[in-house]
């Protein structure tokens, strides 16, 4: 989970709840500062349902989720949510689809109608489907085929998440985005788009009774729907060292990354909260290790860091990245990075380093309401990725829970690049053109050490 | 401050939130405080969380005061003024903020140079007296100097692959060629490093004086509590001397189309116009045209044309920017290469369009109702609300300001509409520049190498 809030025993956001008799659930955060609110729709379906073969179709859905319904023309949607005074967008990740609308309270019922009107009725011009499959075409070329080191990310992913969902991008890849029809579409759509297959947050002016009638009276019309079942390929272990390498005249400055599987909160929470803090005693600020050791006092790099992702339905990541110092090669940082995970596997990390962790991370939670979407974006996100209500609220007393041996255990069992964890991590390169050469000639004339 | 590169991108969509208490009538409940010793500040309390921001700006400390041998310079004091200050050293001073979860951080911008501070109630003396050596006592200690520099290099070296970056390298360039705007405000790879800790001791004291301080504060303190924090952190500050004055500039190379070739697949293309300063009487106009043609997202007409209709691209947006000396409006797009020109001939066209057909009423009523509606969800967090009453201030606007913003939007009729697109939007004024390997346009000037790079 990620986010962070309060006193000791405190909830998160003290939010409310209730299922209408369809299976929507829907939940309140109360914040009465000012007299607005947002509204979002979490649908637990994302690009990991995908059938193959049709790669980035969910998130070009959500585009057509603003294209009409058969009582809306296309855009009309946003037209209104504007003319209210309010913002609206959508967002695609792996695990779910989401949409929203941040506007005056009084709004509120106008746009639950509205949302609850595109779960099931939606209804697409033929040309607004072909002008918009060129728009995603766009998107994609702008958000990842203008730059290599985006396709670089692509290659890397899929790499480590052979034969699972994960490993294709969300946005899909160009070609099979190029395929498929408003038939792939409706079929999706009229699969996964169901009351029972989604979660309706409200963080802003309102209560949980105010809500419930508005609720009843738009997304409880819908009927349920009985879902496709969901496939869950694994991934298969691997054995052999993956190191990718990318040598480009765009990049100038080299950079090291490994990525490798971890747990996510779903499938080992105890794990999952240890890896939070671990995260936290590495990477956290300034003064954690990584940076600390590595940036400040060894000076082998020039920014070094640990990211764990466990907010997933499925498996989890872990991210290693630095640039390295000058002098100093992608495989040298790489050695010092294990070191310093080494040392937390052989001697453990301190009460002190403990105890900051944890409150850091408790503090986050308190900022963490210091925002109108904010609470309903960090419930959205960690409710369709594995955690409950009350994981996300009782959070703060979790992480509290967490012990030196803890953190301990999960670096020695998911971090150690001598012993993986399933499979053996991913490494990518990046590099200068001039690098590249240079290393060539390393390689070539072996003795001659004054090639730098 | 810690610089961190990654590749990975991070996509943040998402704004936080704050507002209104007892007074109804305002959309803030603003109040001037004003401590013993004469610093002044706007406040809106609000105890609703055990939360404070704080925001404060030097006005006219920008990097707009850096020579180009030097350039990089306030950029590189916004990264050292929070590593070691006082008796603290760097590694002493971020570990007080981490252990207290306290937000610092400074910034340079062109004009001024700002600080931000959150933090959590129970944190306050601590937070305000690590504000207070930051902000008197730095020490730009040699260790964190060369590392922040060293973070600089990397930062710039790893941007060089970015075709927005190069955009916006290019930009200021082209744009405000002949005037200080047009250095690299983050420095080149051979200005960094001939910054030494003495000039950014020379420009702390020269710059961020009493005389040029502006500051906003919202959250969980009240007036009294403030006024002594005031003084605290600000008390010392000495006033300043007078600083060399800058000329006011239009944009540059009007009527030209620049082009740096980039084996990418689309184009990124920029079109800039002058426009007017925000004390201008057509000012509210200006947002409100601007709000219709291309401000808006969906909706807007630049939208509707290139992407609704056309699928050209995957976001077209038009605004305006106003710093002390100059004044523009920019549409920016990108689009595959093959349709480059399609794509300008549509911001041209749609230029004509509103400039010489009267828009419609309804247009005109959703525009209005966007931008009074949208007034509040712009202040839904505490460090949102801090910003905008420092800017409000740094912009010397009246204390209610806000209040009066729902009257003059209301004001704008179909003839100002009209009138002020043919004050800004005249195609001879378009400046475009373009990163890519644009088709069928002609009498380009080809760029073949970066500025205020290396």
């Amino acid at each position: 989970m990620t986010f962070a809030a309060l006193p000791a025993n405190a909830k998160v956001f003290n939010a409310e709840t209730f299922t209408l008799e369809n299976g929507l659930q829907v939940i309140v955060v109360p914040n009465h500062r000012a007299p607005v609110v947002t509204h979002m729709a979490w649908y637990k379906v994302g690009a990991v349902d995908e059938p193959q073969g049709l790669s980035g179709m969910a998130h070009y859905l959500e585009h057509l989720l603003f294209k009409g319904t058969k009582t809306l023309a296309p855009g009309e949607f946003s037209r209104i949510v504007k003319r209210l005074g309010g913002n609206d967008n959508a967002f695609t990740g792996q695990d779910y689809t989401a949409y929203f609308q941040s506007i005056a309270k009084q709004h509120l019922p106008e746009m639950m109608r509205m949302e609850a009107d595109r779960m099931v009725n939606l209804q697409v011009p033929p040309e607004h489907f072909k002008s918009e499959k060129k728009v995603v075409l766009e998107e994609r070329r702008q958000r990842t085929e203008n730059d290599p080191k985006g396709l670089f990310g692509e290659q890397m992913r899929s790499a480590l998440f052979a034969n699972h969902a994960y490993g294709t991008p969300v946005i899909g890849w160009m070609h099979e985005i190029k395929e498929y029809e408003w038939d792939d579409i409706q079929k999706f759509y009229n699969s996964w788009y169901a009351p029972n297959n989604a979660i309706v947050i409200i963080s802003g002016d309102v209560t949980a009774d105010e809500v419930r009638p508005m609720a009843e009276a738009s997304y409880g019309q819908i009927e349920p729907k009985e879902l496709p079942k969901r496939l869950n390929s694994k991934v298969p272990p691997a054995i052999g060292k993956t190191l990718m390498t990318l040598s480009h005249e765009t990049i100038h400055q080299p950079v090291w990354q490994n990525i490798r599987l971890a747990p996510s909160y779903g499938q080992n929470r105890q794990d999952s909260l240890a890896l939070q803090v671990l995260e936290e005693i590495m990477s956290g600020s300034a003064t954690t290790r990584l940076y600390q050791n590595l940036v400040v006092d060894q000076k082998r790099a020039i920014s070094v860091g640990l990211s764990y992702s466990g907010s997933a339905r499925y498996t989890g990541v872990i991210t290693l990245y630095g640039s390295p110092a000058q002098g100093v090669t992608l495989e040298e940082l790489a050695a010092d990075v294990q070191a310093q995970i080494k040392a937390v596997i052989k001697d453990g990390v301190t009460q002190d380093e403990i105890k900051d962790a944890v409150q850091r991370l408790q503090d986050s939670a308190d900022y963490a309401r210091d925002s109108l979407s904010g609470p309903a974006m960090t419930i959205g996100f960690n409710m369709l990725t594995g955690s409950t209500l009350d994981d996300i609220e009782n959070w703060p007393d979790d992480i509290a829970g967490v012990t030196a041996e803890d953190v301990k255990r999960v670096a020695a069992l998911y971090l150690d690049d001598d012993n993986p964890w399933r499979r053996v991590s991913v490494t990518g390169h990046l590099l200068p053109i001039s690098e590249k050469e240079e290393m060539k000639a390393d390689n070539k004339e072996a003795k001659n050490e004054g090639v730098e | 401050m810690r610089i961190i590169l990654t590749f990975f991108a991070l996509v943040i969509l998402f704004s936080p939130a704050c507002a209104r208490e007892e007074n109804k009538d305002k959309v803030l409940d603003i109040k001037k405080v004003v401590s013993e010793k004469g610093i002044e500040a706007w406040l809106v309390e609000d105890h609703s969380l055990p939360v404070i921001a704080l925001q404060f700006t030097f006005k006219g400390a920008g990097t707009i005061n850096e020579s180009a041998e030097k350039q990089g310079l306030v950029r590189l004091l916004s990264n050292t003024m929070d590593e070691g200050a006082g008796d603290l050293t760097a590694q002493q001073f971020q570990k007080a903020l981490g252990d207290h979860s306290i937000s610092l951080s400074f910034s340079a911008g062109r004009d001024d140079f700002s600080g931000s501070l959150k933090t959590l109630t129970r944190h306050k003396d601590k937070a305000f007296e690590l504000t207070k050596l930051a902000v008197n006592n730095p020490r730009f200690d040699e260790e964190p100097l060369e590392r922040m520099l060293q973070a600089n290099m990397a930062r710039i070296r790893t941007s060089m692959g970015d075709p927005d970056w190069i955009a916006a390298r290019l930009f200021n360039d082209i744009i405000y060629e002949g005037h200080p705007y047009a250095l690299n405000s983050g420095g080149t790879l051979s200005s960094l490093p001939k910054i030494t800790a003495d000039d950014l001791r020379h420009f702390h004291r020269k710059f961020l004086t009493r005389d040029r301080l502006v500051v906003g504060v919202t959250g969980d303190i009240t007036a009294d509590a403030l006024k002594i924090l005031l003084d605290d952190v600000f008390g010392s500050l000495k006033l300043g001397e007078t600083s060399a004055a800058f000329e006011d500039i239009q944009p540059q190379n009007a009527g030209q189309i620049f082009v740096y070739e980039k084996d990418i697949p689309q184009s990124i293309i920029s079109v800039t116009l002058p426009a007017m300063k925000i004390n201008d009487p057509d000012y509210d106009v200006l947002r409100v045209m601007n709000y219709i043609l291309g401000g808006g997202g969906f909706g807007s007409r630049l939208m509707e044309e290139a992407r609704e209709k056309r699928g050209l691209t995957y976001g077209i947006y038009s605004g305006t920017a106003h710093q002390n000396h100059v004044d523009i409006m920019k549409v920016s797009t990108s689009t595959k290469n093959q349709s480059a020109k399609e794509m300008i001939d549509i911001i041209k066209a749609e230029m004509t369009k509103i400039t010489s057909d009267p828009v419609s009423e309804n247009e005109l009523a959703d525009a209005k109702s966007y931008l009074i509606g949208s007034l509040l969800l712009s202040m839904t967090s505490t460090d949102k609300v801090a910003s905008i009453l420092a800017s409000l201030q740094a912009d010397d606007r009246p204390i209610d300001y806000l209040d009066e913003f729902e009257n003059k939007i209301n004001a704008v009729t179909i003839d100002d509409i009209q009138r002020v697109a043919k004050r800004v939007l005249t195609s001879k004024n378009m400046t475009t520049i373009i990163v890519g390997k644009p088709e069928g346009l002609s009498g380009v000037i080809q760029k073949d190498s970066l500025p205020n790079v290396e």
